[in-house]
């Protein structure tokens, strides 16, 4: 049934300002209401030695004021509108957005066109906003327990720096940051032309192409920032770590793997055997581990999508008294099972049906079309790739899926990493 | 347009109307109610099979037997285990689950549109032939106990706890959780009864929400919810009124060492179906819903007491409850309820200005059909109307009857439904800190522990015994877990009867602030983060010059771990 299925395709319209911003319209009226996603074109990929933590510093800049909206007024404009919005940073951009009843439009790029025009790096600002950062990370990361792991994880699976370290940065890297490496780096990356603009849901396209013009046409452009390498050398990531966290309750571990990169046949190949191995009640694991044996506490697993070298995590919390080498070893010997003789045609039939229904629920959210537009188009230069993705992963074959896990999930590939509850050890 | 209008925040262009249109309603031969929604904007379609009755509804030996039989419905049927059904359920990337609450239970069941006809039989599995297997109501148990124990370390809970018994009364609003005993009570043979007498088709309804076709889809539920399902009685629900109140009291639940107290004012309000509630919800949104409510602005952004304060109305069948809610640093616990019962009165006694009036209306309208936009969110807009007995144009007027809400009727609504004579105290915390700060409140008093059972006031009131020992210094502890003796490090500093220091377990780092040393017996509180909520372990012990016997109880583990050890030299 699922090879018949086909969606209509969502209507998208692409152009590019004067200065560089390109815009995206995503035109569907089924609902009243209306999504902006606002894509810079930086992430901690784009931090060098000295300066990490810049780019999530920024995202929180960005709530701090700017010409004509004093600091949180924001949030207050949004809230009494009746929207909701945030802010977030991975590796490879930073982004803003918001949903809104459609006839607000035009106060969202306001917003938003306000601040990437002129955006107040002050000093006072810098200073109180590199606190919350510190007081984010000892929330998030260094009070957590397991919190850590993951920032760990890929120090091991990565060599480039670019790749390998963390998004919230170094609390020294913060400090050293003065008031000018900020402005120079809101001018830089902050610039229309580093930037995508979606707008998803109901309006009228005229109207909103003039209002992008009113709000954003005259925002200079800039110098194209330099191209950034994230490239690794061919080595693969067998690495093993052993770490003491303080917070955690029990003993836990982290498989992790270097794989290629996002929509590559080997990438997709490999995110569907995770969704085999971890994902959900009747997955090879949750069925092993959490219900079979009952040695787990919890079972995890995901895969981190970049525009280069990306990564893939299987990981484990035991009960107290179980023997984590044992653990390891079903998860080896399930991957080894795909590896030799790939999914099963009942597998693949789940993975179909799932891939479909993922597919038509993010289509119901103005802001998930929104997002998910705004990454092909800063990663792949075309928002029109929102109507392949599901193709391009119906097409994977078990023998596709067999092969990625046999060359890339295998133990000379592989980083572990042990958490060990400090005192414990 | 020119540069200055840059300056200021744009009008908004003209409002789209937002339309939801009435759905069909039918009733089978049964009894069942059928309500059907057509809305082919996506090929999904989204099921909701309610009963209403819930965890009210069970006999008063039976606590937790309505969410047993719930969470078991869909663990093991007469065709499919508990592994098949999963199995089959993703095979088809659908959805299956079942939940009760105060009320209801629901069953709930989406796919892709093409699977209607398979998700239609699974239903009927879950509903018609759930088997209750003795291996999966013993994992349920156990899983089930281990949540109930860790809840009990946490503030929210003993704090809400205390509300349900004191407004509540006799009326089954009262228990809001089975107990560790309650859940070891249950039987499959009980399970089996409850599922058999009570998901009766006259007191139930079928909601379909999504890309179907009318008839075809009519016929079908005919065939499978009519034939083999007969009537039977739905549950009488007849309940103890919630006992009357007369005056402002206080309940402590003494946590001796908290950090924070955390705060409950309530008092009864109104059921969900109240002819006042959109001016309940205009008012609820002005004085204390969100970030930028007015007990918000006062508690947190002036003040700087707490985290976040705020005002909810907990609305639900057949009564319901107002409550104002904050952790607070102890210290300011008083001046903190001070401030409440300033907001309090404020918007009872003085009309709130239009821009807040404004404000409220425009979140309020602006969010409604944002929450309209998936089918899961629709579906759920349509359930609660259902099950709530609301008009049937209730959705389709929603905004209409939000904006209609005027400055006297926020007013009405916040005399009607705030009584500040009457309301309930209840403090969780450092039992004789509190007390010291909220004695001036009220004149009835009473402390409980966070067991739950009533202590004697003068065990707060009464000077403390001197403390035999001085503690101070660095203990090295034994620690019994789980039969493994891990090592545990005590670091004290002690004055007069007070105690400060930190814990470093396996467990965990804590912060001990507040301890107390009564006597050669200390009891203290050592609190850290996890997950972004704050967690306490509980240090119960007695000293003997250099030598320390006593227990720690932590979230996660079940049973207290007893330890012994020494102070170092």
């Amino acid at each position: 049934m699922s090879e018949t299925f086909s969606l209509p395709p969502l209507e998208i319209e692409q152009y590019k300002l004067e200065n560089g911003l390109r815009v995206v319209l995503n035109h569907d009226a089924s609902i009243p209401v209306v999504a902006l996603a606002v894509y810079y074109d930086v992430g901690s990929r784009n931090e060098r030695p000295g300066k990490s933590g810049f780019a999530h510093l920024f995202e929180h800049m960005m709530f701090q004021g700017s010409e004509n909206v004093p600091k949180a007024g924001h949030f207050q404009h949004i809230m009494k509108a009746g929207g909701t919005m945030n802010g977030t940073t991975s590796s490879e951009r930073t982004n803003y957005f918001e949903t809104l009843p459609a006839n607000q439009l035009p106060l969202a790029l306001w917003l938003e066109s306000d601040r990437m025009r002129s955006l107040a790096v002050t000093q006072a600002n810098l200073d109180n906003q590199r606190e919350a950062v510190k007081e984010e990370k000892r929330l998030r990361y260094d009070n957590q327990p397991y919190g850590q792991i993951f920032d760990l994880i890929s120090e091991m699976i990565f060599t480039n720096f670019g790749n390998a370290h963390s998004t919230i940065g170094s609390m020294e890297d913060l400090d050293n940051a003065s008031v000018e490496d900020v402005q120079e780096f809101f001018r830089i990356y902050y610039a229309p032309n580093n930037a995508v603009l979606v707008i998803s849901g109901a309006f009228e396209a005229d109207t909103a192409k003039q209002l992008v013009k009113t709000y954003f046409g005259d925002i200079p452009s800039q110098p194209i920032p330099a191209q950034v390498d994230v490239e690794e050398n061919g080595e693969v990531a067998n690495k093993y770590k052993s770490w003491e966290d303080k917070l955690a309750p029990f003993p836990a571990f982290l498989l992790g793997w270097k794989i290629p990169k996002r929509r590559s046949t080997e990438f997709n190949s490999l995110y569907l055997a995770g969704k085999l191995l971890y994902d959900g009640d009747s997955s090879r694991l949750y069925q092993k581990l959490v219900k079979g044996d009952e040695s787990v506490i919890q079972l995890f697993g995901f895969t981190d999508e970049r525009r280069g070298p990306s990564g893939i995590f299987v990981g484990a919390i035991p009960k107290p008294e179980m023997d984590l080498s044992v653990i390891r070893d079903v998860i080896m010997r399930e991957i080894r099972s795909i590896a030799t003789d790939g999914p099963t045609p009942d597998e693949m039939q789940k993975l179909h049906n799932q891939l479909i229904n993922d597919s038509v629920r993010m289509r119901q959210s103005s802001m998930n079309r929104a997002q998910q537009i705004a990454e092909f188009t800063l990663y792949d230069g075309d928002a029109d790739l929102i109507n392949k993705e599901l193709e391009e992963l119906l097409a994977i074959t078990p023998a596709q899926i067999r092969a990625a896990a046999d060359t890339f999930l295998n133990n000379e590939n592989r980083s572990l990493l042990d958490i060990v509850p400090a005192g414990k050890g | 347009m020119t540069q200055t209008s840059l300056k200021t925040a744009p009008e908004p262009l003209a409002p789209i109307p937002f339309h939801l249109s009435e759905p069909f309603e039918t009733r089978l031969k049964n009894g069942l109610r059928i309500v059907l929604c057509e809305n082919d904007r996506l090929p999904l379609i989204n099921f909701r099979l309610a009963f209403y009755s819930g965890d009210a509804d069970e006999p008063s030996d039976a606590i937790g037997l309505t969410s047993a039989v719930a969470a078991l419905l869909t663990e093991g049927t007469e065709n499919y285990s508990s592994r098949e059904l999963a199995e089959k359920v993703d095979r088809l990337g659908a959805h299956l689950s079942a939940n009760s609450s105060e009320d209801f239970l629901v069953i709930a069941a989406s796919a892709l549109a093409m699977y209607e006809a398979d998700l239609i039989d699974l239903l009927a599995e879950v509903l018609f032939r759930p088997t209750f297997p003795e291996s999966e109501l013993s994992l349920y148990k156990r899983n089930t106990i281990e949540n109930l124990k860790f809840q009990r370390s946490q503030p929210n809970f003993l704090a809400n706890e205390q509300v349900g018994r004191i407004l509540y009364g006799e009326h089954p609003y009262a228990t809001i959780s089975p107990s560790p005993d309650d859940i070891e009570k249950l039987k499959r043979q009980s399970l089996q009864e409850h599922h058999a007498s009570s998901l009766v088709p006259n007191n139930a309804v079928l909601i379909v929400v999504g890309d179907f076709e009318q008839d075809q889809l009519l016929a079908k539920l005919e065939e499978v919810f009519d034939r083999h399902w007969p009537k039977g009685e739905p549950p009488k629900r007849e309940f103890d009124t919630p006992p009357d109140r007369s005056a402002v009291t206080i309940t402590i639940v003494d946590r001796p060492g908290s950090a924070q107290a955390n705060i409950v004012l309530s008092n009864l309000a109104a059921k969900r179906n109240d002819p006042d509630y959109f001016a309940a919800v205009v008012m609820n949104q002005v004085l204390g819903a969100g970030a930028s409510s007015r007990v918000f602005m006062n508690l947190r952004e002036e003040k700087g007491y707490t985290y976040g304060a705020y005002t909810r109305l907990n609305m639900k069948k057949l009564a319901g409850d107002f409550e104002a809610t904050a952790e607070v640093r102890t210290a300011v616990t008083g001046d903190s309820i001070r401030e409440f019962l300033y907001e309090l009165k404020r918007i009872r006694e003085t009309p709130v200005s239009e821009d807040e009036l404004a404000d409220a209306k425009n979140f309020l309208k602006g969010v409604f059909p944002i929450r309209a936009e998936t089918q899961e969110g629709l579906t759920n807009l349509i359930v609660n109307q259902q099950l709530y007995g609301l008009p049937q144009d209730y959705l389709q007027t929603y905004r209409e009857n939000i904006d209609a809400v005027t400055a006297d009727d926020v007013q009405w609504a916040a005399a009607k439904l705030i009584q500040p004579e009457k309301l309930a105290f209840v403090i969780v915390g450092d039992g004789r800190e509190i007390l010291a700060q909220t004695s001036e409140f009220a004149s009835d008093i009473e402390i409980y522990d966070t067991e739950g059972t009533k202590k004697d006031m003068a065990e707060l009131t009464a000077e403390p015994a001197a403390p035999a020992s001085d503690l101070s210094g660095k203990w090295s502890l034994s620690l019994d877990f789980q039969g493994q003796k891990v090592p545990v490090t005590l670091k004290i500093e002690q004055e007069g009867a007070v105690v400060t220091g930190t814990l470093d377990t396996i467990l965990g780092s804590g912060t001990i602030s507040g301890g107390r040393v009564t006597g050669n017996k200390l009891t203290a509180t050592a609190t850290t983060e996890m997950q972004g909520e704050a967690v306490e372990f509980t240090i119960n012990a007695e000293v003997e010059s250099d030598s320390i016997t006593g227990t720690i109880t932590a979230p996660i583990v079940p049973n207290a771990l007893p330890f012994t050890g020494t102070r170092d030299n």
